[in-house]
C-alpha cells in the first residue's frame, strides 16, 4: 500500500506502476530496431505518431473513468470514437463546418455530451460503469451501422493531410503534446484529487464533503474532452468515415490502460503510464506487421494483444503487492462491501 | 417482473406479427433460445459471485473452428467434442483462478485470455490444415448426428439441443438451490468477508464457476457448428453482449449474491421473443443491437442499483 511507505522511498514506490509498461516499451523498441528499422526514419516516426495518437488520447480519456472507479472500465470508447468520426466526416459538412478550430470544438462537444449522459446515469442511478458503458457500446455500435452502412466520405483536406504524415513537426505531434500538457494541468487540480478520493473510497469521499454526483460527472467531462480529441486524430488517420473499424479501440484502449498500471479498483492511475501503455499497444501491432504472417497477421495481433494484457495483469498484480486478502476487504466489482 | 415482461411481449408478438404462433417459428425460436440459454449458464454463475465472463464469445468461436479442425484431422467427433469442451473448461478455470488472485478483475482477465485463445486457435487451425481457414471460416465434413442435434426438422418433434437445455436448466437450478456449493456462491456474492468466515473458499469457487462458464461456452460452440454446418471464428460475437443482457434483463444483479438461473432463462426467452418481433418489423441486426442497448439501462436501474454511500457507513 503506497500510503504506508516511508518518505524517502515514497516517490519511487509511486512510480512502481510504470515499471511494466517501460520494460515492455524497451523490449518492443529493441525488436523494432532489429526487425523494422523503418520506424526510426523521419517518415516512420511521423507514421508512428499519427498511428498511435488516437489510441494514446483515447486511453487518457478512459484513464479518468478508471480513476473515478470502482471498476471504472469504459467499454464505450470505441463506438463513441466511431460516432464522432461519422459526425466529423459526414455530419459537420452538412452544416458547413470544416475549419480546424470548429471541428475540434464540435468533436469535443459531442464527446463531452455523450460522456456526461453516461456519467449522469452512473452517478444518479448508481448503476455500475461497466453496465452503462456496455449499453452505450451496443446503442452506438448499432446506430453507427444504421447511419452509415458502408465506409464512405472524406475528411476535410487539412485533416486528411494529417493521415499522410509527411512531417513529424506538424499538428500530428503538437495536438497530442498539447493534450498531455492539458492532462498534467487537470491532474494537478483539487478537483482531480476529489475524483481520486472518490475512486479510492466513495464513503470516505462522501464523509469528507466531496459532492459525489458533480465529481463523477466532472470526471466524465474530462474523459469526453480527450475522447473528442482522439476522434479528430482518428478521423485524420483513416481519412474517411467507417462504421465498424473503431469498435476495436475499446479492447486496445482497455489493454493500454491496464498495461499502463491503472488500478481498476479505482483511485490510482497514471497518465504517463497510460500513454506508454498505448504506445506499447501500437508498437506490438507495428512489430507484428514487420513479420511476414500473410493472412494470419490479424490472428497474431489478436493473440499478442490478449497475451500481453494477461502478462501485464500478472506483472501488475505482483508489483502492486495487493494480496487477495486485501481485495476481500475492498470488495470486487461491487466496490466496497459494507 | 421479468415474467410479466415476457407475457406482455408474447401477447404483443402474437397480435402484431403474422405466423408468430406457427410451429416452425416456435421451434426455431426455441433452438435459438437453447443456444443462448446454455451460454448464459456460465454468465449467470459468474454474475452471482460478482464477476463477468467476457471470454464466452471467444471460447465459443475457438471451440467452433477447433472442432472442425480436429475432425478434419481424423479425430472422432465424440472425442473431439470432449476435447474442446474440456479445453473450454480449462481456459475458464484459468480465467477464474487468475481473476480471483487479481482482485476480481475478471473483466480484463477474460477479455485478454479470450483474445489470446481465439487468436492462437486461429493460428493453429490455419497451419497445415486439411482445408485451410479463410476469413475466419473453415469448411469440413460435419457428421449428420451433430447437425441433427441442433436442427428442428427431426423425428423428436423438437431439436435435441432444446431437450439438452431443459436438462441443464434443471441441473443448474438444483445445484444452485440445493447444494452446499450453490448456496456458497450466493454467500460469496453477498459478502466476501462473511463468506470467508464460514469457510467458503473464494479462489476455489471462482475457479469452478469460470470453468463451468468456459465449458458451457465451448458446448454452445459445438451446438452452433451443428446448426450452421461450417466453422466460423466470429460465430460467438453476438454472445458477448446477449449473455450479459439475458442475465441483467432476467434480474440477476452483476454485483453478486442476488438472482438465479431461472431468472436468466426468462431473460433468454425475453430476448428471443424480442428478436423475433424486431425481425418481424424488418429491423436490421444493427438496429436490433441498438434497441437492446437502450433496454439494458432501465432494467438495471430497476434491479441492480447500489446503495447510496450514506447508507453504507
Amino acid at each position: 500500500m503506497p500510503g504506508t511507505e516511508r518518505a524517502p522511498t515514497y516517490f519511487l514506490a509511486r512510480q512502481r506502476s510504470l515499471v511494466t509498461p517501460l520494460i515492455l516499451l524497451c523490449v518492443l523498441l529493441v525488436i523494432s530496431a532489429w526487425h523494422g528499422p523503418h520506424l526510426f526514419t523521419s517518415d516512420g516516426l511521423a507514421g508512428a505518431v499519427i498511428g498511435a495518437a488516437p489510441l494514446v488520447l483515447a486511453t487518457l480519456g478512459i484513464t479518468v473513468i478508471a480513476v473515478a472507479g470502482p471498476a471504472g472500465v469504459d467499454l464505450s470508447v470505441g463506438p463513441v470514437m466511431t460516432f464522432i468520426n461519422i459526425v466529423i466526416v459526414l455530419g459537420l459538412p452538412l452544416v458547413g463546418v470544416s475549419s480546424p478550430v470548429l471541428v475540434f470544438v464540435a468533436a469535443i462537444i459531442v464527446g463531452v455530451l455523450l460522456q456526461v449522459a453516461m456519467g449522469t446515469l452512473i452517478a444518479c442511478l448508481r448503476v455500475s460503469t461497466v453496465v452503462v458503458t456496455l449499453a452505450v457500446y451496443l446503442v452506438l455500435d448499432g446506430l453507427n451501422t444504421v447511419i452509415l452502412p458502408e465506409p464512405g466520405g472524406t475528411a476535410p483536406d487539412w485533416l486528411a493531410s494529417w493521415g499522410a504524415a509527411s512531417s513529424i513537426l506538424s499538428p500530428i505531434l503538437y495536438v497530442p503534446v498539447a493534450a498531455f500538457v492539458l492532462w498534467t494541468l487537470i491532474t494537478a487540480s483539487t478537483f482531480f484529487r476529489n475524483i481520486r478520493l472518490m475512486g479510492a473510497n466513495d464513503r470516505t469521499a462522501f464523509v469528507s464533503g466531496v459532492a459525489l454526483i458533480p465529481t463523477r460527472i466532472g470526471a466524465h467531462v474530462i474523459a469526453g474532452i480527450f475522447v473528442g480529441i482522439a476522434s479528430v486524430m482518428y478521423s485524420g488517420l483513416i481519412g474517411s468515415a467507417d462504421p465498424t473499424a473503431g469498435a476495436s479501440y475499446t479492447l486496445s484502449a482497455v489493454t493500454a490502460l491496464v498495461i499502463g498500471g491503472a488500478s481498476l479498483a479505482g483511485g490510482r492511475a497514471k497518465g504517463l503510464g497510460s500513454v506508454i501503455g498505448a504506445i506499447d499497444i501500437w508498437l506490438i501491432s507495428y512489430v507484428l506487421s514487420t513479420f511476414n504472417f500473410g493472412l494470419n497477421a490479424s490472428y497474431w495481433v489478436e493473440f499478442a494483444t490478449g497475451a500481453v494484457l494477461v502478462a501485464a495483469l500478472f506483472a501488475g498484480g505482483i508489483l502492486s503487492g495487493l494480496s487477495p486478502r486485501a481485495w476481500r476487504h475492498q470488495g470486487g466489482l461491487a466496490g466496497p462491501t459494507p | 417482473m421479468a415474467g410479466a415482461v415476457l407475457i406482455a411481449l408474447i401477447a404483443f408478438g402474437a397480435t402484431s406479427i403474422g405466423g408468430f404462433w406457427s410451429l416452425l417459428n416456435l421451434r426455431s425460436n426455441l433452438v435459438f433460445a437453447s443456444f443462448l440459454g446454455i451460454a448464459t449458464i456460465g454468465q449467470t454463475l459468474c454474475a452471482l459471485i460478482g464477476g463477468l465472463d467476457l471470454a464466452i464469445p471467444f471460447v465459443l468461436g475457438a471451440a467452433n473452428i477447433g472442432l472442425v479442425r480436429l475432425m478434419n484431422g481424423g479425430v472422432s467427433p465424440g472425442l473431439g467434442i470432449v476435447i474442446v469442451v474440456g479445453l473450454g473448461g480449462l481456459i475458464g478455470a484459468f480465467n477464474g483462478a487468475l481473476s480471483n488472485r487479481l482482485q476480481g478483475q475478471s473483466l480484463v482477465v477474460t477479455l485478454g485470455v479470450g483474445n489470446a485463445v481465439l487468436g492462437l486457435v486461429q493460428i493453429l487451425v490455419s497451419k497445415g490444415g486439411v482445408s485451410g481457414i479463410s476469413g475466419g471460416t473453415i469448411e469440413g465434413k460435419i457428421p449428420r448426428w451433430i447437425e441433427r442435434f441442433s436442427t428442428f426438422n427431426h423425428s423428436f418433434g423438437i431439436a435435441p439441443a432444446v431437450l439438452l437445455w431443459v436438462a441443464l436448466i434443471v441441473v443448474t437450478i438444483v445445484v444452485l438451490r440445493m447444494t452446499w456449493f450453490g448456496r456458497s456462491l450466493y454467500a460469496l456474492g453477498g459478502n466476501q468477508a462473511a463468506a470467508a468466515r464460514v469457510l467458503v473458499s473464494s479462489w476455489w469457487s471462482w475457479t469452478v464457476v469460470f470453468a463451468v462458464s468456459g465449458a458451457t461456452a465451448a458446448l454452445t460452440g459445438v451446438l452452433l457448428l451443428g446448426y450452421t454446418g461450417s466453422g466460423y471464428a466470429g460465430v460467438g460475437d453476438p454472445y458477448l453482449f446477449t449473455t450479459i443482457a439475458a442475465v441483467l434483463i432476467g434480474g440477476t444483479s452483476l454485483v453478486g449474491g442476488r438472482g438465479g438461473y431461472g431468472l436468466s432463462v426468462l431473460g433468454v426467452l425475453i430476448l428471443t421473443v424480442l428478436q423475433t418481433i424486431l425481425s418481424g418489423y424488418n429491423l436490421s441486426q444493427a438496429a436490433q443491437e441498438a434497441i437492446l442497448g437502450f433496454l439494458i439501462i432501465p432494467t438495471v436501474a430497476l434491479y441492480a442499483r447500489s446503495p447510496h454511500p450514506r447508507m453504507q457507513i
